[in-house]
């Protein structure tokens, strides 16, 4: 678990570090590119503000110049004798009146006194005399005025034009009607929040406002100078296009709110954010899946390798016990010799004496044969443990394993018997004789029926039984009715020192080494746990014929 | 058989003289040497037939004195008896030119029945060789 945990831990900050990588960068990208995008729209509501504004004051000056164009035709047309009668006022008025914008018409002469008059006026201008107005003045000097728009008759917006003959001799005066800019004005407003009017050169408003102001704002006059052709400036919500009517008298403001024009841009921007943030999560999904398949495999292999690790040590503890094993074993062999030296000697020995004086000759006798029995045995296992065979014993010799069992339980009928263990035989009758190592397997067959015993204790059942395999094999079965092996140990069964006896009353070996000895026979051993309870070992055994070769 | 001459060769005093006892007993004529060194001086002036040499010995082991006893006395044969673990020096003894070569430890009989094995050996090669005299001396009177 702990393990896992470490991987988790892993996989998440690996997560975290490639969120971090992808979505700082991610974020900038978005910041940088909206940014631009909102840069690029702003540049062009601007460009199209200031075309705007030009066409509009294109229009407005077009306007003017009719106006003025008219007024020029009359008193070109007409001397100011004939203009200055009434009548052929109102008849002249009465024609342009159609189609022109024009309120009234004032014929006033070179002294300010007024000559005739058509208009809506006409109680309010009786007897006045304009020689020291400032427009009568401007009119005589440069030939023409346009004044600032009024609010005049029903509050509609006028301005006045007024124009002198060629001779200056009298002056014509038309109040014209500036609702059809103010309507062109309103058309050209821009968004919900835009506003656009014309402004004199003080600054004072010549067509309304959006909230009816009459001056400008201090911003907006900060915009006033004169330039030439279209400015187009923003401040912080509002981008501002200027222009100068063309005679330099007003200027047309036209002003549209920033965030009105971004609704494209908003789109736009929403899009590029989504597709980046779309494509980065998919990134991030990715990633993650890569970072477990890539964890997955790094775990795998650390497993791998750990388990090699383990196999190493094993093997090398093993390769170490063996060692130390074959030290032993080397060490314990003179021993033996002398043991069974002395043994023999007193064996040779004990004939000599006159059976009559000694009391227990035979008893003596047989310790002799039992002390050199065991050295025996003794010496096999060492000699096992020290990797090799006697030669002697090597060579297969034609084995029957029933009579190799009968005589392997002659060996330990006694002990058996002593704690009531009941041996049952179940010996295949035409069981084939096998070229084999008949000692050796004596020696494995000792060691599980020695091993049975232990296990059962007082009053147990040990089984043996031996069948005709399939293949050309043979079958030998070890059974006991004891209380079996702890799953956990059926695999190390075989290891070398393992036991599951008390200190001192196993080495831990004899499986080893019947394993050892089965396998190199050319058989197979195996234990499993019975189901009527206890445990089974299994030995097969190849029949080896005497022309096969070795 | 018949008693024949054994040399036993080997440092550990209680076994060599155990061995020699249980021999005789046998019926050989046994003798014993504690090193290598002291084999091959008696061997220069004895009748040995067979010689039991342990392998692992201190100052000349077993593996010199054996190169050392076939120069000397060929028609000697030597059994050697090792309790090392390995096979090697066993065959590397047969190569040498032993008999054969015996594992502790050992008991009495298979010791009895590889001396005397060695024993018939030696006898039957020292037969042909004065079969061979003879031929040589009837083929060329005088």
């Amino acid at each position: 678990m702990k393990l896992k945990n470490h991987y988790t831990t892993l996989w998440l900050r690996l997560i975290v570090a490639f969120g971090l990588l992808v979505s700082i960068p991610v974020v900038l990208l978005v910041l940088v590119t909206t940014d631009n995008l909102k840069n690029a729209a702003i540049e062009k509501i601007e460009v199209s503000i200031g075309r705007l504004v030009e066409h509009k004051e294109n229009v407005i000056s077009l306007f003017l110049k009719d106006q003025k164009d008219l007024l020029v035709i009359l008193v070109g047309m007409y001397p100011g004798g004939y203009l200055g009668l009434q009548e052929n006022l109102n008849t002249l008025f009465k024609s342009v009146n159609q189609t022109s914008s024009i309120v009234d018409l004032h014929v006033i002469d070179s002294s300010g006194n007024q000559l005739a008059y058509v208009g809506p006026y006409s109680q309010s201008i009786l007897g006045k005399n304009y020689n020291d107005a400032p427009w009568f003045q401007d009119v005589l000097i440069n030939g023409s005025h346009i004044s600032d728009v009024f609010l005049g008759f029903r509050n509609v917006p006028h301005f006045v034009v007024a124009v002198t003959d060629p001779l200056k001799s009298y002056v014509l005066r038309a109040t014209i009607n500036s609702e059809s800019f103010n309507k062109l004005l309103r058309s050209s407003q821009i968004g919900p929040n835009g506003e656009s009017f014309i402004v004199n050169k003080e600054g004072i408003l010549q067509t309304p406002g959006r909230q009816g102001q009459i001056e400008l704002s201090a911003d907006d006059k900060s915009r006033l100078e004169h330039h030439e052709g279209t400015v187009v400036t923003r401040n912080k919500e509002t981008i501002i296009a200027t222009r100068w009517v063309e005679d330099g008298r007003w200027c047309l403001f036209v002003k549209s709110r920033i965030e009105d024009s971004l609704e494209p841009f908003y789109e736009k921007r929403n899009n590029v954010i989504a597709i980046i943030v779309s494509t980065s999560v998919l990134f991030l999904i990715l990633a993650a899946i890569f970072t477990s398949y890539f964890l997955a495999r790094l775990e795998a292999y650390e497993r791998k390798k750990s388990e090699l690790g383990h196999q190493m040590v094993q093997m090398e503890k093993m390769a170490s016990i063996g060692r130390l094993a074959a030290g032993i074993a080397h060490e314990i062999n003179n021993p033996l010799q002398m043991i069974t030296n002395q043994a023999g000697w007193m064996g040779e020995l004990l004939p000599d004496e006159d059976p009559a004086l000694v009391k227990n000759m035979g008893e003596y006798q047989k310790v002799v044969e039992q002390i050199k029995f065991h050295v025996r045995r003794a010496s096999t296992i060492t000699h096992r443990l020290l990797g090799f065979s006697r030669k002697i014993s090597v060579e297969k010799e034609s084995v029957q394993i029933n009579d190799l069992i009968g005589e392997t339980l002659s060996f330990v009928e006694h002990e058996a018997g002593s704690q009531n263990i009941t041996i049952v035989k179940n010996l295949a009758e035409n069981l084939p004789v096998t070229m084999t190592d008949g000692p050796q397997l004596q020696q494995v067959f000792l060691n599980l029926i020695n091993n049975a015993i232990d296990e059962v204790g007082k009053g147990g059942v040990i089984e043996i039984r031996t069948v005709v395999g399939t293949g050309n094999t043979i079958g030998i079965e070890f059974a006991d009715n004891g209380h079996g092996i702890k799953p956990e140990n059926l695999k190390k069964i075989f290891d070398p020192f393992f036991t599951t006896k008390d200190l001192g009353k196993g080495t831990g070996l004899g499986l080893y080494i019947s394993y050892d000895i089965v396998r190199k026979l050319g058989g197979t051993i195996k234990v499993e746990n019975r189901k009527s309870g206890g445990a089974v070992f299994t030995i097969v055994l190849p029949v080896n014929s005497f022309n096969q070769p070795r | 058989m018949g008693g024949f001459n054994v040399l036993v060769v080997d440092d550990e005093e209680e076994f060599r003289d155990l061995i020699i006892k249980r021999l005789i007993k046998r019926g050989l004529k046994v003798e014993g040497a504690e090193s290598g060194k002291r084999a091959l001086e008696f061997l220069e002036h004895s009748d040995t037939d067979v010689v039991l040499l342990d392998v692992k010995m201190p100052g000349m082991d077993g593996i010199e004195t054996l190169r050392n006893i076939r120069n000397l006395r060929p028609l000697v044969e030597v059994v050697i008896l090792t309790g090392h673990a390995t096979v090697d020096s066993g065959i590397e003894g047969m190569k040498l030119g032993a008999f054969d070569y015996l594992m502790k430890p050992i008991e009495l009989e298979p010791l009895l029945e590889k001396l005397a094995d060695a024993y018939e050996k030696k006898r039957l090669h020292q037969e042909k060789i004065e079969q061979a005299q003879m031929k040589k001396h009837i083929a060329m009177p005088g």
